[in-house]
């Protein structure tokens, strides 16, 4: 009988096992350590046969697992998961893209010509700061008035920054500071 | 213990299928009966998911981080995760396949919480990384932990090689191939039946092995 029951279990390992059969032997398994011991050894036996000299999982890993559970211990507080796929590559390169079309529009489209970089730099944040006073400012959010600045100094970056540096800079202001895009958007839609 | 939602089969989407139309593999379909079982309440078929998947999942998540040490710690915690977000696992995808990217997800928080740069997915490592990431490994934990580990490996690989032939190349069929009973009954040119009891006596006689060592 045991051995017919261990049998069933090599097959449940293997998924060959018919269903209807799954939930005696997983009731059994479940009172039994030694079928359960027997069990993680026909798993080890299979992992040590397909990686030789990987890492294994030590002897009460499943048993640990198994009391974290009962326990309820609440698990770290949850962070965002990291996207995957295409969109990971996406956001940065979307980002860049608002970034620098800002830019330029705020350079083709706000800026006179000869005028001192300084004073196009001003101009350029003044703007956005009518739009940004009707937006909501979260408390951990930099100001509205070093949004502005953090613009200004990003409008004149661009005009003399590669390409390459213009895009870093832009991408850490845009990651550090959700003001400046706001700051961007506004400064845009309201030339 | 966590309240799943009932199960309302009605709700169930289709049983996976291969190319072929045909159902997925047994070990997925083993697994999904499993996932139902502890969706209905049955907390001993999730052991059964931690116990088969468990070196997987420590593996992973050893070459993910670069203090291979931690690889239990947060594979159990993927596990846990794992475990209560199970009411909502509706068989779209294998179950392993979900438990990865839970376990991905939780190294790369682990890291990200750590302000370390996580390596990237083992798929990426470079020839050279591979071989630092397989070092540490080797040498994550004590020098017992290690020296059991290599221990295991040769037991293992001993008793394969004391094995009857036929007992030999069924196991090696199934665990290194991958290949169903019914492929395997095929190339052996026995029945189905006959490919089930060999490879059990070979995992009898292997855990026989281990026993001694892991008691």
């Amino acid at each position: 009988m045991k051995e017919q029951i261990r049998e069933q279990m090599s097959a449940l390992l293997d998924g060959e096992l018919a269903a209807s059969e799954v939930g005696l032997l997983v009731r059994r398994m479940e009172r039994d350590d030694e079928l359960k011991r027997a069990f993680s050894n026909y798993v080890l036996a299979g992992e040590a046969l397909r990686s030789p000299g990987g890492v294994l999982a030590s002897a009460g890993f499943a048993a640990r697992v198994g009391a974290a559970i009962d326990s309820g211990a609440p698990l770290p507080a949850a962070q965002p998961a990291p996207e995957r796929g295409p969109l990971r590559w996406k956001r940065p390169l979307v980002a860049t893209a608002v970034a620098a079309g800002a830019a330029l529009a705020a350079v083709l489209l706000v800026r006179p010509e000869g005028e001192d970089t300084r004073l196009f730099a001003e101009r350029a944040a003044a703007p956005a700061q009518t739009s940004i006073s009707a937006l909501p400012v979260g408390g951990s959010s930099p100001t509205p008035a070093q949004s502005q600045r953090l613009a200004g100094y990003l409008v004149t970056h661009g005009q003399y920054a590669t390409p390459l540096g213009r895009r870093n800079v832009w991408s850490s202001a845009l990651a550090t500071d959700p003001g400046i895009a706001r700051v961007t958007y506004e400064s845009v839609e309201t030339p | 213990m966590a309240n799943f939602p009932p199960v309302d089969g009605s709700t169930e989407p289709d049983e996976p299928r291969d190319d072929h139309g045909r159902p997925a593999s047994g070990v997925e379909q083993s697994d999904l009966e499993l996932v139902r079982r502890v969706q209905r309440g049955e907390r001993g078929a999730f052991d059964l998911l931690v116990l088969r998947y468990q070196h997987r999942v420590i593996k992973l998540v050893a070459r993910l981080l670069r203090d291979p040490s931690e690889a239990e710690d947060v594979a159990q915690e993927a596990f846990v995760k794992a475990y209560r977000a199970l009411g909502s696992f509706r068989g779209d995808s294998a179950f392993y396949t979900w438990l990865y990217r839970i376990a991905v997800n939780t190294a790369r928080n682990t890291m990200a919480s750590r302000q370390r740069r996580p390596l990237e997915y083992e798929g990426n490592l470079n020839e050279s990384e591979q071989s630092a990431v397989e070092s540490r490994m080797r040498h994550m934990d004590t020098p017992e932990a290690t020296l059991l580990s290599d221990e295991i490996h040769s037991t293992v690989n001993r008793a394969i090689g004391d094995l009857p032939e036929d007992l030999r190349t069924a196991i090696v069929l199934r665990e290194v191939e991958g290949m169903s009973y019914e492929e395997i009954a095929e190339a052996m040119e026995c029945p189905v039946g006959t490919v089930r009891s060999r490879i059990f006596r070979a995992r009898e006689a292997i855990d026989r092995s281990l026993k001694p060592l892991l008691d």
